[in-house]
């Protein structure tokens, strides 16, 4: 080894390395369990309502006494829900049920062809209004709080301002809201999408081009480094295993509905009705003068998927006296899913909401 | 003049002719869009490149720099293609590029159509209002039953 690199001139630490991480990838499948092996569910629910595909899913408590208002998560219309629960450690919903919350998550499901027709009214309207009663009758309150995250949280966001008589407090964690101020590369081909023909030929929102714009978020920090971090680290056990549970979420992501697609880009994205009050769902008007219960937003400053610009516009806008808003020094999945989620993120926001529950 | 069955196989090859002579126009269009597609991330990997060459002298080469290197590497080469993905020039071609991907799609889906229907099975179309009609049927389902809990729970209440 030492007279290969002393012919080249390289540092034959440099060669050592190289070697080793050859031989890293050839050990990988000794040393990697599948994906199909890794669960994902750590917290204990159980199913409480379903419609269609939609799931309410109610976590098990974990504490003897629970605040009184339950709270509900809308997640995201891209991948799953497991990033909220991804690992016992990082568990987002883990950490709720541990300050004492009475936590339900709305799982969409996976649609099929048959659901190209579902849009913003289903979503809104639909399985979100419906599992908020659901949870109403259940846990017999007149209001429960509302958390939806990303594209979740502009679900949310309609919800709240089309429903603020069940909404006790709102949790916007990095929203969706002003398409035209949003810097991200998503946004830049979302505004170029013809997306009515694409829907009107595809059907549905198929995975596969969701993969191709998160190839092009960070292209070689996420499709190489990582991989060369993956292959160099591939004897840690505690990496490998949150790498593989990341991966195994980020390889999941359901068909969007094609009619809630077309409005989702069309509104958000190209005419930015949401921000500007002027987007309809179900044939009722949109304001968010009309969130007037406390509201509590939550951005990332390094969001590479949705930019801090894009989310805290709804900070200014909805109709609250009582509005915090909290930047943290992360990206989009480190704020839901990280070390400093669990000590900074989430003690901050059970503060605030203890106080209103 | 031909009558029945052959009458109609050849209207339906009449009209895959016509969808097969007019996706060739979308598939010159398509490899047009392709081309400058590739071109452009051709040129902004060719300028990444010259970038990090001239960073190269400044990082000496061992294994402790190595680190350096590949950061310094990485940095320039998502700068560069994030700047290029939000562009304008790329958002348009990149929207061209789908669009005529789409054309060529809808011309298959269409030559499936005259198939299906040649064969008597439901096409596309056909399908579409099946699944339209299901969700308007489960759309009236979801608010009779919202209505039955809500009479439900006034009942109890009673």
């Amino acid at each position: 080894m030492k007279k290969i690199s002393n012919e080249l001139n390289i540092d034959p630490k440099m060669v050592e390395n190289i070697l080793k991480f050859s031989s890293n990838i050839t050990r990988a499948s000794e040393l990697v369990s599948a994906p199909d092996e890794f669960n994902f569910d750590s917290t204990e629910y159980d199913v409480a309502y379903q419609e269609d595909k939609a799931r309410l899913l109610h976590y098990k408590p974990l504490t003897k006494t629970q605040h009184k208002t339950p709270i509900i998560i809308a997640y995201a219309l891209i991948n799953r829900y497991h990033i909220l629960d991804i690992h016992p450690k990082k568990s987002w919903v883990k950490n709720l049920l541990e300050q004492g919350f009475n936590v339900y998550m709305l799982d969409w499901g996976s649609p099929s062809n048959m659901d190209k027709y579902l849009d913003f009214d289903d979503y809104v309207n639909g399985y979100l209004h419906n599992s908020v009663e659901f949870i109403k009758n259940e846990s017999s309150v007149e209001q429960v709080s509302l958390q939806g995250y990303c594209t979740g949280g502009t679900i949310a966001t309609t919800y709240a301002a089309l429903h603020p008589e069940n909404v006790k407090n709102f949790i916007a964690t990095a929203p969706v809201i002003d398409g035209w101020k949003d810097t991200t590369v998503i946004s830049n081909l979302a505004k170029h999408m013809d997306v009515d023909k694409m829907v009107e030929i595809v059907g549905n929102m198929p995975p596969e081009f969701m993969y191709y714009c998160f190839s092009v978020l960070k292209p070689f920090e996420q499709g190489i480094e990582k991989y060369l971090n993956f292959f160099n680290n591939i004897e840690n056990e505690n990496f490998v295993d949150n790498f593989m549970r990341v991966e195994k979420w980020l390889s999941e992501t359901p068909p969007i509905p094609g009619a809630l697609f077309k409005q989702w880009i069309r509104d958000i994205y190209q005419e930015n009705l949401l921000i500007q009050n002027k987007m309809y769902v179900g044939n009722q008007h949109v304001s968010l003068k009309n969130i007037t219960m406390p509201i509590f937003t939550q951005v990332a400053v390094g969001d590479h998927l949705v930019s801090p610009e894009c989310s805290m516009p709804l900070h200014y806008g909805v109709g609250s006296e009582d509005k915090t808003i909290r930047i943290y020094p992360t990206g989009h999945v480190g704020m839901i899913a990280s070390s400093l989620s669990q000590k900074v993120v989430l003690p901050e926001l059970g503060e605030w909401l203890k106080e209103r529950s | 003049m031909s009558v029945g069955p052959m009458r109609n196989f050849a209207e339906n090859a009449k009209k895959i002719s016509i969808e097969l002579m007019e996706s060739n126009e979308d598939l010159a269009e398509f490899n047009e869009h392709l081309t400058e597609y590739y071109k452009q991330l051709n040129e902004t990997w060719v300028e990444a490149q010259k970038k990090v060459n001239l960073k190269i002298p400044e990082i000496p080469h061992d294994a402790e720099n190595y680190e350096a290197y590949k950061r310094v590497w990485i940095d320039i080469f998502d700068n560069d293609f994030t700047e290029l993905f939000d562009s304008k020039h790329f958002g348009e071609n990149y929207g061209h590029l789908v669009s005529k991907e789409l054309e060529l799609t809808k011309h298959w889906n269409n030559i499936m159509n005259v198939v299906l229907q040649s064969a008597n099975l439901p096409n596309k179309q056909e399908m579409d209002e099946v699944y339209r009609e299901i969700h308007s049927l489960r759309k009236r389902v979801s608010k009779l039953e919202a209505k039955v809990r809500q009479y439900e729970s006034k009942e109890k209440g009673k």
